[in-house]
């Protein structure tokens, strides 16, 4: 069975190339384009692995990510940002993974295969 | 009853000891926004003005990494020079400010053949067996030399160059740090140094060690500043430019398989140009904050402007159920600026304060004398205020609440007044609202500041 990732990021048209994409790579793709709408698809529906940007207006990245933690512990989570200055901050220890965006998908497209088994 | 005193004085009652007046100038200066080598001119010329404290010449070195280096040296060249100098400063009527400016200009002149001298000395610091001048800093230790001609201690080559007798060397310090040296004699007049002269002279290099410290702390601060703020900006530019351009490589990347049909095709030019124009408009903002120059200051219509800016926000305002309301004080109507960069600083705040009321409120500008010297245009809203954590520091560049903000706004505002010769002063209460004062000089036209 295909397996199922949430992208949450507020620009559209990197939501619209995300999910094309990972589409190619055979995953089952949805997009949030904001905190909130991620938290209540979450609520909903089993993903297998969560991509999330950090600065997005509302609610950021970082509360996203605690609260997906609350929801279910062992969701494996990328985030996946234009600043490397978050490495800093310690929440963003809790994801698996760190992705600084890039104009090539190559290195997001292999830590989702490294966290997928 | 209280009586008031100037903070500064200007005229000295003949009765003023010298040594209250010398004090007093060079304290004074600190005052000014005089440079590092001003202020020591002003230390040194108060220690060699004829009618001052009795010394005729004095050189200064400034310690400069591990070398102690010629700086200027002041005082006549012959007793002849000195007569003339000393026969005009004495003139009434003339005080130390003139002489500090008959100084400065001869520091500047060509014809000053002392301080030409002294500038080709140098001596390194912290060496063995060091000579005079320079073992007076490395010892720090005030020294007062006899009969030099005939003193081993003395470096010759310097010998050769003061030429007297008798000096004083006037160690620069502060808190343990070597900073320079002032070397001080009676060349003209040939009056041995008194005990006193060396006691004032050693208060005067104590102002002086402690000048050139806060002057090197000053500009050490202001390139931290710098190179903070570079940083900081380079930090945000990058981001800023990141986004757009993840999009476009990733859909020229799409455009490269083979397998891409027309449609798709289409699709992806047209969001690589929509992103391509996204960076120009980010690099446009970005010039614009950078190359703020004002260039002459107009008469501008404040109603005329009011009516601009409200045009101009009109439909976001009455998406978010904002009334905008004017109010310009009745004899009040021109103020001057510039009127492009102010009409678009007003924009910019008026702009703030809608981003500020999501849930609809009031926004009201007010045009008004504060005084005579100000005039003021207030932008006052209903909305949520400014957080405590970011008050200090809206007005910088690249601060923002707003995710999707650059933070150049208010710090544009800041900058175009600036310009003005205005100022933007800012009050704010959490849930209560905000008010912005643009002040304007109420000033001569045409002018530039």
């Amino acid at each position: 069975m295909k397996k199922k990732l949430l992208v949450v990021e507020d620009e559209k048209n990197l939501c619209v190339l995300y999910k094309e994409e990972l589409t190619k790579e055979g995953y089952k793709v949805m997009v949030a384009t904001g905190a909130d709408t991620a938290l209540g698809l979450i609520k909903k529906q089993k993903f297998d692995l969560i991509i999330t940007d950090i600065r997005m207006p509302i609610k950021n990245g970082i509360e996203l990510i605690t609260q997906i933690m609350a929801l279910r512990k062992d969701i494996p989570i990328i985030i996946n940002t234009a600043y490397q200055s978050y490495k800093h901050d310690f929440m963003t220890w809790a994801a698996d993974a760190y992705v600084v965006k890039s104009a090539s998908l190559d290195e997001l497209k292999s830590k989702i295969k490294e966290l997928l088994g | 009853m209280i009586e008031r005193h100037h903070l500064l004085l200007h005229d000295f009652p003949p009765e003023t000891s010298k040594e209250l007046q010398l004090f007093s100038i060079i304290a004074q200066s600190f005052f000014q926004p005089f440079s590092l080598i001003d202020n020591l001119l002003v230390i040194l010329t108060a220690l060699t003005a004829g009618p001052g404290l009795g010394f005729n010449r004095a050189m200064l070195f400034l310690a400069d990494g591990n070398k102690l280096k010629g700086e200027f040296w002041l005082g006549p060249a012959s007793a002849a020079e000195a007569d003339s100098i000393w026969r005009i400063l004495s003139t009434p009527g003339i005080g130390y400010y003139e002489i500090i400016e008959h100084n400065r200009s001869l520091l500047t002149s060509d014809a000053d053949s002392l301080t030409k001298r002294l500038k080709k000395i140098s001596y390194p610091l912290h060496q063995e067996n060091s000579l005079i001048p320079s073992v007076a800093t490395s010892s720090k230790e005030i020294m007062l030399v006899k009969d030099a001609w005939n003193e081993p201690l003395v470096d010759r080559r310097f010998q050769e160059v003061i030429g007297v007798d008798e000096f004083l060397c006037i160690p620069l310090l502060a808190q343990e740090e070597v900073l320079g040296e002032i070397i001080l004699d009676n060349a003209i007049t040939r009056l041995p140094i008194q005990s006193r002269d060396i006691e004032l002279a050693s208060i005067c290099g104590l102002f002086a060690g402690n000048y050139i410290y806060t002057a090197k702390l000053q500009k050490r601060i202001v390139e931290m500043k710098k190179v903070a703020a570079i940083g900081e900006m380079a930090m945000f530019v990058t981001h800023q430019l990141r986004n757009p351009l993840v999009t476009i490589g990733g859909f020229a990347d799409q455009l490269l398989d083979p397998r891409t049909g027309a449609k798709k095709l289409k699709r992806n030019l047209q969001i690589i140009r929509s992103e391509i124009r996204r960076l120009e408009k980010i690099l446009l903002r970005l010039t614009q904050f950078l190359r703020i120059e004002v260039k002459e200051m107009v008469p501008v219509d404040v109603q005329e402007m009011f009516k601009l800016v409200v045009n101009a926000v009109k439909p976001r305002a009455a998406s978010r159920k904002v009334s905008i309301t004017t109010e310009v004080e009745p004899g009040l109507s021109i103020i001057l600026c510039d009127p492009i960069h102010v009409g678009e600083a007003l924009r910019n705040v008026v702009d703030n304060a809608l981003d500020a009321l999501p849930g609809g409120g009031k926004i009201h500008l007010r045009a008004y004398r504060k005084n005579k010297e100000w005039t003021v245009i207030s932008v006052q809203d209903t909305g949520k205020g400014i957080p405590e954590s970011i008050k200090g520091k809206i007005f910088e560049a690249f601060v923002s609440t707003k995710e999707k903000s650059m933070g150049l706004g208010l710090a544009y505002v800041k900058r175009v007044m600036d310009a003005c010769g205005g100022r933007i002063e800012v009050e704010s209460a959490e849930d209560k609202g905000t008010i912005f004062k643009l002040c304007f000089k109420t000033g001569e036209r045409g002018s530039k500041k």
